[in-house]
């Protein structure tokens, strides 16, 4: 009996390995010829807030395109990219997905995504020339841009008064500068880091190569940048706990232990929050800019999965909830911004600048700069670990008084072998 | 009147579960181990090639150093205070209850909101520095010095666990003799003697089980990690666990990772086999 039991068990694990790794074999391709059918939509944290302006939207393609429905499945942020993982492990990745940048890369670079170069290729132009590099790994687009934050600053006038200042800076030169006054009259923090791979950009040091094959960020202005830096946390100006990212930065501003927050303004409301008292004394200005004089922009994408049974159909739902007049809609109903730049020349957006409301004033802002904005992260598959080869090397020149020239040394070492 | 093959039914339910989520998952991991398998891309057999990348890989060798320096600092602190902690429990006195209550409540609190409490506490301006400066002791570095981060991730755990241990040396001090402490006072033994002699050797059983336990447990950690330091300062609390959801998750590198996690397994299996070999003296050959 226990044999047969023994022999039992075995046959089902074997069966269930089987069918464990079994879906990972599977090459079904869909190629999406046939009209009509069922296409299934993720996004990432939109419901309940945004039904009514998904279920709009839905509506308006359905009616459009007769014989598709599309099927809307909300996921949460902190769930998306497990519940990609398990999803395509199972042969059930949505059609048209939702994604940020970090993991639009991951997935584009396994050959999960379609490539929008060709498939979208009539309306490429339509939107901003730095939101459409954002969707790129290499030289091809696998995403089309959807909303998108580019920062704003929000800022305490009462710090600034204190230590003697009338305005918030316009230049990381001259935010540094502030900063020294600012901590030494009233003990608040100005400009702080925890990372470099956005800073450096916008200082004027490119992380790769245009190829993505080599690193590209060695060189004497990284070299001045670490050093100043370095400088700067030796006088106190950044704190440990900001330099390992510990600090919840919303928290720091509402206890006013930051003179300003640079973020995107559809984040202001946190501080609203936290201290109605510190937000209504705020106000707003356009986000600090490097050398370069551009800013980073953030994106949310829109991809379309390479395995898709309707992939025409697909396609053209990811058109449709990307165009001008669907993001301008969207903008309206929460402070983000859209990808078209037809949809930002729109009154609702221009009216912000002297508004009383800090979000409002700071959305204006954050779109006046949208022209000069692209997206900073570097054009690679693994760009989240070629960012946490660099801030590591980073932060042991601060924290452990490495040399500056060898920190960057092993980084460029530590990055040409991750894009290799 | 039951039969065996009632029991086998009663069985059958949490054996199908164990089976499809524990052992068929497991052996599953075992042969991707020796796979590339990355969830998108069709899974080609690169034979021990995973396992020989792990020897010669410093990040995971640093990382089972920053997990045994937590094992270290978690088990034996574990294993002793909360024998303490039972025995000042065990005693039939109004009110003990509340003190029981009180010591296990810790236990309670979900693991992701201890370690967003303790961060806060754990800040330079927090309460724990300011407790420091009550004594004229300079404020301290706790999650930002490479040194201090593991023992403050220590006192973390220790205070969430010592009263989970706590319930088990009760049972086990419940179920000794009170005769044998009444024979021990008439001897004139001192409460360490007692403890010495007769509440150690007869609560050895549940000493190993605790041992065990806590060292499994803390190989395992990850959350409080993930939530506090995210394996920081430069990478000093960065643990095996959380390599694997590195590896796993964010470099969708699921081959590699289940590579490791059957290296910790053999690990974790050797660890245990020598707390039997000093513990569990009652279940040997």
């Amino acid at each position: 009996m226990k044999k047969k039991i023994a022999l039992l068990l075995s046959l089902v694990m074997i069966v269930g390995l089987f069918a464990a790794c079994g879906s990972g074999t599977k090459s079904g391709k869909g190629n999406g010829s046939a009209k009509g059918g069922k296409i299934t939509f993720w996004t990432l944290s939109l419901s309940p807030t945004f039904d009514d302006y998904l279920h709009g939207v839905i509506k308006d393609f359905e009616s459009q395109h007769a014989g598709v429905k599309v099927n809307w499945q909300d996921v949460p942020f902190d769930q998306a990219e497990q519940r990609t993982l398990t999803a395509a492990s199972g042969g059930n990745l949505a059609d048209v997905i939702n994604l940020n940048t970090d993991f639009m890369k991951k997935l584009a670079a396994k050959g999960a995504l379609v490539d929008m170069d060709k498939a979208a290729a009539d309306v490429k132009d339509d939107y901003f020339e730095g939101a459409w590099q954002a969707g790129k790994v290499g030289d091809t687009a696998y995403a089309l841009p959807w909303y998108l934050t580019s920062g704003a600053l929000i800022y305490n006038p009462e710090i600034l008064k204190k230590a003697g200042f009338d305005a918030p800076p316009k230049t990381d030169e001259e935010a540094w500068k502030m900063s020294e006054a600012i901590h030494e009259k009233t003990g608040a923090y100005g400009s702080t880091l925890s990372s470099v791979h956005i800073y450096l950009p916008s200082n004027g040091v490119p992380i790769v190569a245009k190829d993505g094959k080599k690193a590209a960020f060695n060189t004497p202005r990284a070299l001045e940048i670490f050093k100043f830096l370095k400088q700067e946390y030796d006088k106190g100006l950044i704190p440990d706990e900001v330099v390992l990212d510990q600090v919840n930065m919303p928290e720091w501003y509402a206890q006013e232990k930051l003179a300003w927050w640079s973020t995107g303004p559809q984040l202001f409301r946190q501080v609203k929050d936290l201290s109605p008292e510190v937000y209504d004394k705020s106000d707003a200005f356009a986000a600090i800019v490097g050398s370069e004089g551009r800013r980073h922009m953030s994106i949310m994408n829109i991809a379309v999965s390479s395995k898709s049974k309707h992939q025409d159909e697909a396609v053209e739902f990811a058109k449709f909830i990307t165009n001008a007049d669907n993001q301008l809609n969207f903008s309206k109903t929460t402070p983000v911004l859209p990808s078209i730049v037809e949809a930002t020349k729109d009154e609702f957006f221009t009216k912000g600048a002297d508004s009383d409301d800090v979000a409002e004033k700071g959305r204006y802002y954050s779109v006046k700069q949208l022209e000069t904005s692209y997206d900073m992260l570097a054009p690679v598959e693994n760009v989240t670990q070629v960012n946490d080869a660099i801030n590591e090397e980073f932060r042991k020149v601060l924290l452990e008084d490495k040399d500056p020239q060898k920190a960057l040394d092993d980084a460029e070492a530590e990055v040409n072998k991750l894009l290799q | 009147m039951y039969k065996a093959h009632h029991a086998w039914l009663f069985l059958a339910i949490p054996g199908i579960l164990l089976l499809v989520f524990t052992v068929i998952p497991t052996v599953a991991a075992l042969f991707l181990s020796f796979t590339n398998y990355n969830v998108f891309s069709p899974v080609d057999w690169v034979g021990l090639a995973n396992y020989k990348q792990l020897i010669h890989d410093s990040n995971f060798w640093s990382a089972m150093k920053n997990t045994l320096t937590y094992w270290v600092l978690v088990t034996p602190a574990l294993t002793i205070l909360s024998i303490f902690l039972a025995v000042l429990v065990n005693r039939k006195m109004k009110g003990v209850s509340v003190y029981r209550l009180i010591y296990y409540f810790p236990v309670l609190v979900s693991v992701v909101v201890t370690a967003m409490l303790w961060k806060w506490m754990f800040q330079e301006d927090g309460i724990m520095n300011y407790l420091l400066s009550i004594f004229n002791i300079a404020p301290a570095k706790w999650l930002t010095s490479k040194s201090m981060v593991m023992p403050s991730l220590a006192i973390v755990t220790i205070w969430q666990g010592l009263g989970y241990y706590m319930l088990f040396y009760l049972a086990g001090l419940q179920s000794i003799s009170e005769e044998l402490y009444e024979a021990a006072d008439l001897e004139g033994a001192g409460f360490w003697k007692k403890q010495f002699y007769i509440t150690f050797p007869l609560l050895r059983p549940v000493i190993f089980f605790v041992v065990v336990v806590s060292t499994m447990s803390a190989f395992k950690e990850f959350t409080m990690m993930l939530t506090m330091t995210k394996g920081g300062p430069i990478g000093s609390s960065k643990t095996v666990v959380y390599m694997i959801y590195e590896k796993a998750f964010e470099q969708l590198d699921m081959g590699y990772a289940s590579a490791i996690s059957f290296a910790l397994f053999l690990i974790i299996l050797v660890l245990t086999l020598i707390n039997q070999k000093f513990l569990d003296k009652d279940n040997q050959a």
